[in-house]
């Protein structure tokens, strides 16, 4: 805005200040605490001063699987975002460069169903084919949430491309495939990281599905972290390092990637 | 589209939609086909034609269900396009410091709602939370909040408050960065007070990026599962049991499919008639 005077400033600052407070306090308190030993945990008034301690991760890692829940998690997230780009990129690229609609808002529309919606059908077919509890089961459903935003995503992205430039590699010999692969992709280089970058966090979050279709060998984190919650908590110490480990990959990939995740909520928010 | 072009349109979508039909198109029509069924797991189902949802409109639990899921999605959405608007403004003014801040705003709505639920079942817990402390620092008294039924609706749009107001800031910031500064400056010469100018011009030019941003919440709101079932699981009692908690516990809890089906496909078409309501506010022109 124009002109700002000095007072007006500083009120601005102390608003800035508290709200930060307001979003930080409660993270840092959970990080904080999962550090702290058990008996500290539940003290009230709560305890400030104490020995930081790793034995909640320790336990977490050594006497639970935690181990395998987070290779689950990985393989879950990393499987549906690469599963979700396969599909959504060739999608997208048909969406803008034949400027049809009609795939965009069925891909909003799907979004639009309750998750438990497809679960309830899911959790019958599956257990009929017999891969209920199956990385392939968890993978193939969370790519229903992963593919759709990726094709917003990245459907706005191609849009931006110069039209003129992919229509001089037809001429130049290339297939549409050729066009797709070696100029659209490249050029949409930031589009590409935005989804693997949004769909990856938002895999890897999705509690739901994980919740009836895996079994204790394809267990997610969000899942095993939940199981603290579930039955009647006994550790807060462990349950709060459970929830730390599952928060911190997306904390610490949303702020590596922040500048790009602006841009594609933007994009794929707004624009959708 | 000419015949060339359909082939090769064809083939590029082809995976996609053959990925849609399956995973999602097939499985709605079969939520629709279950939902006119008796069917428990185990058994057999029978069809009985609209039973399930005749048998819903005289459920109570169906009601509360409802006026929970409303209650939450009012007090969240308003609280949250309020406080977004608030922030998103003040964030406008582009001071040293406001991309720190952009920084920090991106962290709540990333983090799992399983983790932000669990975070906050430790602070809001009534016997050793540090919430109420910070209560009676201030000289307040301690509160039960999510084992009140009386206050659980109103801490669980608080909770969802804290994730989502920064990720409504975005949408909202997005929209003040296009705005024409013509206006503005006519404004300037007219001698308006900044009130006039935030009411008259920022506001009414602000409003696709309001509407985007309440359809957006909509959808999540209206299908709120997520951190109730972490916190509540619906409780105390159904103090807190949304139509899709409701739902959910009638299908893998209880197995009763063939009305769970029918609740979903009911939480669905309210989602849909919301969006296309606010969908259709957002194309009138005024």
């Amino acid at each position: 805005m124009h002109h700002i005077g000095k007072a007006r400033k500083a009120a601005t600052y102390i608003q800035y200040l508290l709200i930060s407070l307001l979003i930080l306090v409660p993270v840092v308190w959970l990080v904080v605490s999962s550090f702290k030993p058990s008996s500290a945990v539940v003290s009230y008034p709560p305890v400030f001063k104490f020995t930081p301690i790793i034995d909640n991760y320790v336990q977490l890692f050594k006497n639970l699987p935690y181990m395998l829940y987070t290779l689950n998690s990985i393989l879950i997230a990393g499987g549906s975002t690469i599963l979700g780009l396969l599909l959504a990129v060739p999608a997208a690229f048909a969406v803008s460069w034949y400027k049809k609609s009609w795939p965009t808002s069925v891909a909003l529309l799907a979004r639009m169903a309750p998750g438990g919606l497809y679960l309830l059908p899911w959790y019958i077919i599956f257990s009929r084919l017999g891969i209920n509890g199956t990385y392939l089961a968890l993978i193939l459903t969370h790519t229903v949430i992963t593919m759709p935003l990726s094709l917003l995503i990245m459907a706005s992205f191609f849009d931006e491309l110069p039209r003129e430039l992919m229509e001089c590699g037809m001429v130049d010999g290339y297939s549409l495939g050729g066009v797709i692969l070696k100029i659209a992709v490249p050029l949409s280089a930031p589009g590409m990281v935005v989804s693997t970058v949004l769909t990856f966090i938002l895999s890897w979050n999705y509690f739901l599905f994980a919740l009836v279709l895996s079994k204790i060998r394809t267990t997610p984190l969000t899942v095993a972290a939940f199981k603290f919650v579930g039955e009647g908590v006994t550790d807060w110490g462990m349950l709060m390092a459970a929830a730390t480990v599952l928060a911190i990959p997306p904390l610490v990939i949303t702020f590596f990637a922040q500048k790009w995740l602006v841009q594609g909520l933007t994009y794929g928010a707004v624009k959708g | 589209m000419k015949q060339k072009e359909r082939i090769p349109f064809l083939l590029l979508i082809g995976p996609a939609a053959v990925f849609t039909v399956l995973m999602t198109a097939l499985p709605f029509v079969q939520v629709i086909n279950m939902s006119l069924k008796d069917f428990i797991i185990g058994f057999q189902g029978v069809y009985i034609g609209l039973e399930n949802y005749a048998v819903m409109l005289k459920d109570p639990v169906f009601w509360n269900g409802l006026r929970v899921t409303f209650e939450l999605y009012f007090l969240s959405l308003f609280s949250q396009l309020l406080i977004g608007l608030y922030i998103a403004v003040l964030l406008h003014r582009k001071l040293k410091g406001s991309r720190f801040l952009r920084t920090i705003l991106l962290s709540p709505f990333t983090m799992p709602p399983v983790a932000v639920g669990m975070m906050w079942l430790i602070l809001l817990d009534p016997s050793f939370g540090p919430a109420n402390y910070f209560l009676e620092l201030i000289g307040l008294e301690k509160s039960l909040f999510l084992a009140s039924p009386s206050l659980v609706i109103r801490t669980l749009a608080a909770i969802d408050t804290w994730q989502f107001t920064p990720f409504v800031v975005l949408i909202l910031l997005g929209g003040l960065q296009t705005l024409p500064e013509e206006p503005y400056e006519a404004a300037e010469i007219d001698g308006a007070t900044r009130r006039q100018r935030f009411f008259y011009i920022t506001l009414p030019l602000l409003r696709p990026s309001i509407i985007t941003a309440t359809i957006l919440r909509s959808i999540d709101l209206l299908r709120f599962f997520d951190t109730i079932y972490i916190t509540t699981q619906g409780g105390p009692g159904t103090a807190s049991t949304t139509l899709n908690i409701y739902a959910y516990n009638t299908g893998f809890v209880y197995f009763r499919m063939g009305y769970a089906s029918a609740l979903m496909i009911t939480l669905m078409a309210v989602v849909l008639i919301t969006v296309v309501f606010f969908n259709f506010l957002r194309k009138r022109q005024y």
